[in-house]
């Protein structure tokens, strides 16, 4: 290993930019992730100020849809999935025991393109107008003739451009868990987790093909004439819906997968125990991923299919509910007997299984087509959806948080504060949706930005209200906790929770750089517990400490991403918004676009004929660090 | 675990997958080829709701197609498609030089079909078949359109490699990327049987 | 590792230089199956649901021959890639039949 080649290893802000390390893409992901969570959130409770009275008029009423629109957008997109990947990045590769992911350099493309789409999203409340025709942008409400201006432009094209970086990103993962594992680490032998985000990453792979070509033909329809979905010129607008919901209700999936692993080891954790029925858990998470791809239609029931696609649809929803029973099932019986410890990442996870049980059986109710047709449109479902994704996906999403942070950053989260998040997140959540299924069934119906008096509604909206500012003060609390705990000292040991059970906690927090000084041996499933049960306080390692080979940090990923921002804002602005004159001939030629295109093929090329060398870890670089033995 | 780990000299028979850094690009691709059946897919679809709806005193796919100019855009990428697996078996034999012409030619075919596609285009549109005449000429452009453009980014794609092989030899690092984009370039075939079939073939017949 | 390396090398003992001629004959099929796909369209007057059926079948042999030979689909080790494949098209068959069925229904 003669290679002496000299690579240039930048500190300050110059690293995070060039970072291909997984574990800072993963804090990155953290980050912006967490921005966009709070936007979306600042959005939700603007809504229901709107909403705490009867005739309110706090915002306007094209101002509530562009607010619901970018609510529904921005928290999906942008705020559930790069935390989800924030957790990915972050573990995953430490969970199977790999010293890094398998493309390290299309991950840091990734995190910047899903970054590049999310702020494109959200200059649209600058520059004329945020996208108003709801998250879903059904035909032809979304269509040039009733939704013109560049709302849904930057809609469009700021999705497709996140969906790349989702896209890559998934590609990632399935091939660093396929080819990255450590001896031993056969697929039955693999964490919870690391299998949620398997099959997680699987679904984003089949998944958002379709959302990809969904935009680009509404795309088309906006800015280049197409008429797929123009019905004047023969297009069809329900074929939007099809698209859309072929996308989406796999999204719905890909987003509570995660939620399940973190789950499924935070209450293995702390209740000491096995994860019960391990292998029964993963065959529900591989055919719940499977069957998330045969129910689209069930957000369509209304739409008109008939009876034979209803019932078919409605069936196949109905079968989901079996493997999710499974699941709350074996953790129930994960924490029967166990010696339970409260932690806050453990009161998230306790929490997250009756809150995803109620959630679950106004989904089975949803899945009943006929009932279907009086749920429709109504705030009952507003409330199932928030039931599965704040009460599941968010719930889950802070138990992990809480419980890998001292693996993130070194330092453990304070436990009273994260107590007080919890209590005040939990009862705001539950006060904010629980009236909802009541609002519901009285008949408010969804996405309108006002409603009468005298129709019972009143307390029950003021009511929601109260609790979505309680789940603000929660967030807020967990803000503050990071704060406060990021001045301690980074003081966290290797198993800060004394009881974790999987390979990342058999290394030092936060993980070195190279992750594991030696590939560990596995021999069993909770390969860490095993080790400690027969009185180890480390893994075998699978091969002799020597030097370690590192990619080298890269600035192209970025510039790529600026590359697709600026040719999309480009075809944005080719409709012909500049009269005449030097900047409309820049526009309306696509130039700027071209331009933008150019910058990331550029990219791509440079990528491609220089060679990346990487540098190398040297085994006396490596025994200086703390913790690990020669 | 590096690139470079298990050159010594002489290449091993299958160089893509000496090194995990090949075999991880061998396995993404094949990932990402997963979620571009899916991306075709779903245009297809998309054509084959829209198909009929021409409007009225547009050309109809009857009129319009002809097949002989689709008989001989598929006789071009199926040889294109044999000629970049003979630089695949080229490059597993260690025949640098033939591994080259056969990739030159595989390139030239490419460019053969795109002329083929623009020719066929322009008529298509003097006849009154553009982009935003219907629902079927936005869905068959996108569709076409997008093969197309696969085609081109291939056609570059290779060039570049050829460019490489020439500077950097056959290696390790390199040969995995030649297999990865004969692969891609099988799959573009792949993608144009369907589309003959189902875009002119199918329309041909009403 | 070392399981998938010395698969690796007992690969390269197997076949060493498999020629041409498999390749040819893919092609030469491939062009066969064009043919006669081509010379139905041409010959017309035949039951249009029959000739669908027909061209999709011709089609999906075509595109399976190829997959196999060309691709190397049917060697060892493509375990993942052929799930990766058969999962999209999977998802495929699933649009298609809404696109067919229940866009216009």
């Amino acid at each position: 290993m003669a290679h002496a080649h000299k690579v240039k290893r930048y500190s300050g802000l110059m690293d995070w930019l060039t970072t291909v390390d997984h574990k800072k893409i993963g804090i990155l992901y953290l980050i912006a992730g967490g921005f966009f969570f709070l936007v979306g959130g600042l959005e939700a409770l603007l809504i229901r100020i709107q909403l705490w009275k009867p005739l309110n008029d706090f915002v306007a009423a094209h101002t509530y849809n562009e607010l619901l629109t970018m609510h529904g957008t921005t928290m999906i997109f942008l705020a559930a999935m790069p935390i989800i990947f924030a957790l990915m990045n972050a573990i995953v590769p430490l969970q199977i025991g790999a010293r890094d992911v398998a493309f390290p350099f299309v991950n840091a493309i990734g995190f910047w393109t899903f970054f590049a789409g999310g702020v494109l999203l959200n200059v649209s409340w600058f520059a004329g107008g945020a996208p108003d025709a709801g998250w879903t942008s059904y035909a032809p409400l979304a269509t040039n003739t009733f939704s013109g201006g560049h709302g849904v432009d930057y809609y469009v094209i700021g999705l497709q451009i996140a969906g790349i970086g989702t896209l890559v990103g998934g590609i990632n993962f399935l091939a660093t868990i396929i080819n990255m594992r450590a001896p031993g680490m056969s697929f039955m032998r693999m964490p919870m987790f690391t299998w949620t985000a398997f099959i997680t990453s699987a679904l984003i792979l089949f998944a958002f093909p379709a959302l990809t070509v969904g935009l680009v033909a509404m795309m088309f329809d906006r800015l280049f004439g197409g008429n797929f979905f123009e019905p004047t010129n023969g297009g069809n607008a329900v074929l939007w819906e099809h698209i859309f919901w072929i996308f989406g209700h796999p999204e719905v999936y890909i987003l509570i997968l995660p939620a399940f692993g973190v789950i499924s080891e935070v209450i293995s954790t702390f209740s000491r125990k096995r994860l019960f029925g391990y292998s029964s858990m993963v065959f529900a998470t591989v055919l719940i991923g499977f069957l998330g791809f045969m129910v689209w239609a069930h957000h369509m029931f209304t739409t008109g299919l008939g009876p034979v696609a209803n019932a078919l649809f409605s069936i196949a929803t109905m079968l989901i509910a079996v493997p999710t029973g499974i699941k709350i099932f074996n953790w129930l019986f994960t924490m029967w007997g166990g010696s339970i410890k409260f932690t806050t990442a453990n009161l998230f996870a306790i929490g997250f299984v009756p809150t995803f049980v109620m959630g679950g059986v106004t989904g089975v109710m949803l899945a009943a087509a006929p009932a279907d047709f009086q749920y429709h449109d109504s705030y009952f479902v507003v409330a199932h959806f928030h039931y599965v994704i704040v009460g599941g996906l968010i719930l889950g999403l802070f138990s992990g948080l809480y419980y890998w942070w001292p693996k993130m950053f070194g330092r453990v989260l304070h436990e009273g504060l994260g107590k007080l998040c919890f209590w005040t997140f939990f009862i705001g959540f539950h006060l904010t949706f629980f009236v909802q299924h009541f609002l519901g069934l009285m008949g408010m119906p969804r996405r309108v930005w006002t409603y009468l008096d005298g129709q019972g509604f009143n307390n029950l909206n003021m009511i929601s209200t109260v609790g979505a500012f309680l789940m603000g003060v929660g967030t807020i609390v967990f803000l503050l906790n990071v704060v406060i705990t990021s001045f301690k000292p980074r003081n966290a040991t290797n198993d800060p929770w004394e009881d974790g059970r999987t390979l990342e906690w058999s290394i030092p927090s936060p993980a070195p750089e190279y992750n594991f000084a030696q590939t560990p041996l596995v021999r069993g499933y909770d390969a860490f517990w095993k080790e400690k049960m027969e009185g180890k306080k480390e893994m075998l390692p699978a091969e002799p400490l020597g030097s370690i080979h590192m990619p080298s940090p890269s600035i192209l990923p970025l510039i790529m991403a600026v590359g697709l921002f600026i040719s999309g804002l480009g075809f944005m602005y080719g409709k012909g918004d500049y009269g005449d004159g030097f900047k409309a001939f820049l526009f309306n030629n696509h130039i700027v676009a071209i331009i933008g295109l150019a910058i990331t093929l550029a990219c791509m090329f440079l990528r491609s004929v220089i060679d990346d060398h990487g540098f190398h870890i040297e085994p006396d670089e490596i025994t200086g660090d703390k913790g690990v033995k020669a | 675990m590096s690139a470079h780990s298990h050159v010594d000299g002489k290449l091993p028979h299958e160089p893509e997958k000496a090194t995990l850094e090949g075999r991880n690009k061998v396995l993404g691709f094949w990932l990402f080829l997963g979620a571009e059946t899916v991306l075709f897919g779903t245009l297809f679809s998309a054509f084959l709701a829209l198909r009929h709806q021409v409007g009225d005193g547009n050309p109809s796919s009857q009129e319009l197609f002809e097949l002989s100019t689709t008989a001989w855009a598929t006789f071009i990428l199926l040889t294109s498609s044999l000629t970049s697996v003979f630089a695949i078996q080229a490059m597993h034999t260690n025949k640098v030089k033939s591994m080259i012409i056969w990739l030159v030619v595989t390139v030239l075919l490419g460019l053969g079909f795109l002329a083929l596609e623009v020719v066929e285009f322009a008529t298509y549109v003097d006849e009154g078949h553009k982009f935003s005449t219907s629902a079927f000429s936005s869905s068959f452009y996108t569709l076409v359109g997008f093969h197309g453009a696969h085609v081109l980014f291939g056609v570059l794609w290779i060039s570049i490699l050829i460019a490489q092989i020439f500077k950097k030899g056959l290696t390790v690092v390199t040969a995995p990327k030649i297999y990865v984009a004969g692969i891609y370039w099988h799959f573009i075939d792949v993608v144009w049987v369907f589309i003959f079939t189902v875009v002119y073939l199918m329309g041909k017949v009403g | 590792m070392s399981a998938e390396h010395s698969a690796v090398e007992e690969r390269e003992k197997h076949h060493k230089h498999e020629g041409p001629k498999k390749h040819i004959i893919a092609f030469i099929f491939s062009i066969l199956l064009t043919i006669i796909a081509f010379a139905m369209v041409a010959a017309g007057e035949i039951n249009t649901t029959f000739i669908y059926i027909f061209l999709v079948l011709m089609a999906a042999i075509q595109v399976f021959v190829q997959m196999g030979f060309w691709m190397h689909m049917k060697d060892r080790g493509h375990a993942f890639p052929i799930i990766g494949i058969l999962m999209g098209v999977f998802v495929v068959f699933t649009i298609v039949i809404m696109a067919e069925y229940w866009a216009w229904w």
